[in-house]
């Protein structure tokens, strides 16, 4: 039977092109030992794990679950492995929430990680081919759809690009800490994939990211704050199909309305305190207030120009720095996730949202075409007006 | 028409896996003619563990020499080896429980034969001549056999071990792609139409996803080497291992016409970057029919470049955004 | 365990193919169609959809992603992946349903390993630092296993030969079945060994296959089928990766499950196993305790037919069929992942309205 589900503890690695330091066994031990240590839990307080992370040619090791076992505290126990392409860190939180929600599970421990730097992502994304033309190469003709349709000035993308890594200058964990970042520098660096620039687009990570759910009983015996989750939601579609509208995307409308939905959330812009949305390419941002139905169609890029998605703005997006600022694709999304969680619990340190009490965590993934959201609050049932 | 050969394609990367300080220390001293464990309460675990087995929870490390000497703890002979195992003579993977560690270590032991092997048998660890800071610096042979020899010890600390991943794929070409295929050799573009959505894909996968129908050869149409620009993107390539572009390039979804769905990758040589644009109108020149070959065109992706060898505009006015942008994807 | 009733209420299998020459997603397509026909549901009744497959038996980083091509996606769909066989899929959508939100969910698994060598891919499961660089393979492992039995003497050859004779005899019956055959325990015995103790012959065949099934919650699944075949519990778990760490005689991953699931607290009729290697199923039967009153693999198992990703959950689709057809009134489905059975899910079924 449904019980409500909340994050009790998080744990990140500092995230870092490459963490030359650690195994993989050490990478996501890192970030695990430090959810369980905030929960004030240990392996054996687990009921089942739930992993999560991109495909598993990034490191030339097939269905780490196997291999990660030990590590993870899982022998003898559930543990189980999500794969949702980009989107999987988000999917792989929700996939634990469920487990607790469903009853079945108390406590369940959930990773999301990307050990990047011992493969070459690119070549992962083109299919282990030459000629790959990355994710940015995917969504730069959408991008620049966007841009056509919306008559959004061109420096919007600069923008995000530069509000993002002074987000992450608050963010010890972050792998960017770019202290001179502007917008000059941003539009003076190469373009990859026209219209964006090197300075628009994410970072390749290693990181990894984990998160300690329980239920009511688990969270009257947390020591933290706990994050309550509200509601989630997902929805895929078809990669490509005559008439897909790639710009907004109506998988990410429906996913956007099913999650606001579930929470009671009637105006999500008003109603939501800040939002962790999954950003590789610094033009999402806008594209995803719009295409998650937080601004009107056409709107979202004037919402980024107005300063409101700042700190200390109406509606702060990635105040942790973002995808932009550290990029462990597995973990990506899960740290979205993790970071709506940090909020509301008002353990965000140096970019804390004051008074935070309802957080949007997102990530999507593939062509566009998966999508997986969750809504946390610092209260149980949240009530809104 | 005779046979398209079989598909095949090599998945490869030379993977850098940073080692962490237990696996670190494990191959140096692996490299360095030495074989560690890892003391945890009463036991030692061969290969050492960055926790404590028993429950996960952090220990401190305490590393200590084993072998190299061992006992086999179970085993198996291997008839046919692969490409990938430590040997293309028949061996034997074993379980070794070496002298002074309580648990055993996976490895190869290499043995005049089957008859040589059994449960219960000392071995012990040779090095091989070169090493490379990886797991298989060393294997081992029945004990009779060995050849103890001085191992110059390395320089520095392990903190990378590589593993190049190479694995080879076969298949055959699907029916559709065939067709496809045979198409582009003769000069044509072969799509299909779906009976049920009406639907025109091209390259088609043999289905039509809308409208979950498997499509047939009855399906099969034949689209005009024209269209227009859906889509495109201009790329600076990223070196990695296996790339092969070096200078920025285009890559074009051109959505011929009476096509619903576009040609996706499409290599732009002969236009300009700064002249080329959404809906500009294109035509396909094919390579002289003697020159045409399909080559990196698989069951999933669909490179034509072996038979198309560029677009040029056909001079007529760009298409209108309507007519191109709910079709590019 | 979950207070939620679900059962299987509809369920769809490919045969074993050595070669499937066209895509995974059409294999999946004739599945879904076939399970939406035998419930007469539309795609957009089903609430959830979850798939498993494997990127690398591809040899294509985001393989799965086309998937979804087969399995229906427009209008967007509650979706989700798991790079596990297709049971572990269809936990995660049993755990789903358990919320007694939604009712209805569509599970299915898929592979082709005929593009690749497995016993090349395969080590690349195993430790990355410690054991992939050897070219580890299950196979090797199967036969480390398989001696370890031995030398324990819980098994003998002639055992294993015996696991495979019988399976074989039973895959006669199976139309799915990739190898069938009568041949006699003496007859396999006298083929030479490949990974030793182990035969060629105790290994699964190189495969390409599908499967998937629709569970339902309890008055949905009275309304689609007259007989629905309930889920009594799911259970998995996982074993140390470290074969020096385990005593490679037992399974005590499935052991623990069978004890949660409350396996002996009544006649098991049909356990369909996932014994990929013919010692297996002497681990797996007693870590079961499975008696001679329980038909073991009547379908001829993964030795007959072994489309990795899809064959757990076309274990447990054998198990329901035959909880369907009357011929059984309650069984267990197992699935396993890793090599030398390092994961085991059951799951218990049972008939009745």
């Amino acid at each position: 039977m449904a019980e409500r589900s909340a994050v009790i503890g998080i744990g990140q690695t500092k995230y870092a092109r490459r963490r030359g330091d650690l195994s993989i066994d050490g990478l996501v031990r890192e970030a695990a030992l430090r959810a369980l240590e905030d929960a004030q839990l240990t392996f054996k307080d687990i009921d089942a794990i739930v992993i999560g992370k991109a495909p598993d040619a990034l490191e030339g090791v097939m269905m780490p679950e196997l291999s990660l076992a030990d590590a993870l505290g899982a022998v003898g126990k559930p543990i189980h492995r999500v794969h949702t392409a980009g989107s999987v860190g988000a999917s792989t939180a929700i996939s634990a929430a469920t487990m607790v929600e469903s009853g079945i599970f108390d406590t369940v421990l959930t990773v999301g990680y990307e050990k990047q730097s011992d493969g070459n992502a690119t070549w992962a994304l083109g299919g282990g081919r030459s000629g790959s033309q990355g994710a940015g190469g995917s969504f730069a003709p959408w991008i620049r759809k966007y841009i056509e349709k919306s008559a959004a000035p061109e420096h919007i993308g600069w923008k995000v690009a530069v509000k993002d890594r002074q987000n992450a200058l608050k963010n010890p964990y972050a792998h960017l800490h770019l202290k001179d970042i502007s917008i000059e520098k941003v539009k003076e660096s190469p373009v990859l994939w026209d219209p964006l620039h090197f300075l628009e687009s994410c970072p390749s990570s290693d990181g990894a990211a984990a998160m300690v759910l329980t239920n009511e009983k688990g969270v009257a015996r947390a020591p933290q704050p706990p994050a309550w989750v509200v509601a989630h939601a997902k929805r895929t579609e078809f990669t490509q199909f005559p008439g897909r509208d790639t710009v907004k995307p109506a998988a990410g409308v429906e996913c956007a309305k099913a999650l606001y939905k579930k929470a009671g959330i009637t105006n999500p812009i008003r109603q939501i305190d800040c939002a962790e949305i999954y950003v590789p390419f610094s033009w999402y941002e806008p594209m995803w207030l719009e295409g998650h139905l937080i601004t009107e169609e056409g709107s979202g890029w004037k919402l980024t120009e107005s300063g409101a998605t700042e700190i200390g703005g109406d509606f702060p997006v990635n105040m942790s720095g973002g995808v932009l600022s550290s990029n462990p694709i597995g973990a990506s999304g899960m740290i979205r996730c993790l970071e709506a969680a940090n909020q509301v619990r008002g353990t965000a340190g140096d970019y804390q949202v004051d008074g935070a009490r309802v957080a949007l965590g997102h990530a999507y993934g593939g062509a566009a075409n998966y999508f997986a959201m969750w809504i946390v609050s610092s209260e149980k049932e949240p009530k809104f007006s | 028409m005779s046979e398209l050969p079989p598909i095949t394609y090599t998945l490869e990367y030379p993977y850098t896996r940073t080692t962490g300080p237990v696996v670190g220390a494990f191959l140096t001293a692996l490299r360095d003619g030495r074989i560690l464990g890892s003391r945890c309460g009463d036991r030692v675990i061969c290969p050492p563990l960055e926790f404590d087995p028993d429950t996960a929870e952090p220990v401190a490390q305490d590393l200590v020499e084993v072998g190299p000497g061992g006992t086999v703890k179970s085993w198996t002979w291997i008839a046919e080896p692969t490409r990938k195992h430590p040997f293309q003579q028949p061996f034997a993977f074993a379980l070794i429980v070496l002298d002074g560690a309580d648990t055993a270590l996976s490895h190869a032991v290499k043995a005049r034969g089957i008859d040589a092997m059994s449960t219960g048998m000392r071995v012990r660890a040779q090095w091989r001549e070169e090493r490379a800071s990886a797991v298989t610096d060393v294997y081992f042979v029945p004990e009779a056999d060995a050849v103890d020899t001085y191992v110059p010890p390395g320089e520095g600390e392990v903190e990378l071990t590589e593993h190049l991943i190479s694995l080879d794929f076969k298949e055959a070409i699907h029916p559709f792609r065939e067709r496809f295929a045979r198409g582009l050799i003769a000069g044509k573009f072969i799509g299909q139409k779906s009976p049920v959505s009406g639907k025109v894909y091209i390259p088609s996968k043999g289905y039509d996803p809308l409208a979950r129908v498997a499509m047939t050869e009855a399906d099969d149409v034949e689209l005009p080497p024209v269209g227009i620009v859906a889509g495109y993107t201009v790329i600076t390539p990223v070196q990695y291992y296996g790339q092969k572009e070096t200078e920025p390039y285009i890559r074009a979804s051109i959505l011929l016409d009476g096509a619903d769905q576009p040609l996706g990758q499409q290599d732009i040589k002969n236009i300009p970057h700064d002249e080329f644009r959404s809906g500009m109108r294109l035509r396909a020149v094919f390579r002289p029919e003697s020159e045409r070959k399909i080559v990196e065109m698989d069951n999933r992706w669909g490179s034509t470049g072996g038979v198309i060898d560029h677009w040029e505009p056909t001079g007529e006015p760009d298409a209108p955004p309507e007519k191109y942008l709910e079709h590019l994807f | 365990m979950s207070t939620e009733e679900i059962a299987i209420v509809a369920v769809a299998q490919t045969p074993s193919y050595r070669h499937y020459n066209d895509t995974e997603p059409s294999l999946l397509m004739t599945l879904v169609n076939q399970i939406l026909a035998d419930t007469k549901l539309d795609r957009h009744d089903i609430d959830f959809t979850i798939a498993g497959s494997c990127d690398y038996l591809s040899g294509l980083p985001f393989a799965f992603v086309s998937n979804v091509d087969g399995f229906g996606a427009w209008p967007p769909v509650y979706e989700s992946h798991v790079e596990m066989d297709g049971a572990w899929a269809l936990f995660e959508a049993w755990v789903r349903l358990s919320m007694g939100d939604i009712d209805l969910a569509l599970v299915a698994g898929s592979g082709k390993s005929s593009p690749g060598s497995p016993r090349e891919i395969f080590p690349l499961q195993t430790d990355p630092y410690y054991t992939a660089p050897l070219g580890f393979d299950p196979v090797s492992a199967a036969g480390l296993q398989a001696q370890a039995l031995i030398d324990a003497g819980k098994a003998t050859e002639r055992d294993f030969a015996e696991v495979v004779s019988r399976s074989r005899r039973s895959a006669l019956a199976n139309p799915n079945a990739q190898v069938a055959k009568d041949v006699s325990v003496d007859e396999l015995l006298k083929e030479p060994y490949f990974a030793s103790p182990l035969r060629k012959h105790d290994l699964p065949p190189i495969s390409d296959g599908a499967s998937a099934l629709l569970i339902a919650r309890g008055d949905k699944a009275r309304e689609l089928t007259d007989k629905p075949v309930w889920i009594r519990g799911i259970d998995h778990r996982m074993e140390s990766h470290h074969l020096g760490l385990r005593d490679l005689t037992v399974s005590d991953s499935t052991r623990i499950s069978a004890e949660k699931l409350g396996l002996k607290s009544g006649p098991v009729d049909v356990a369909e196993l996932c014994v990929r290697y013919s010692p297996e199923e002497i681990i797996l039967v007693e870590a079961l305790g499975l008696s001679g009153e329980t038909n073991i693999n009547p379908s001829g198992g993964p030795l007959c037919g072994h489309p990795v990703m899809a064959s757990g959950l076309i274990r447990i689709i054998e198990v329901a069929e035959r909880i369907r057809s009357g011929e059984a009134q309650r069984g267990v489905g197992h699935a396993a992942s890793g090599g030398a059975l390092q994961q085991n899910l059951l799951c218990l079924m049972e008939g009745g309205a």
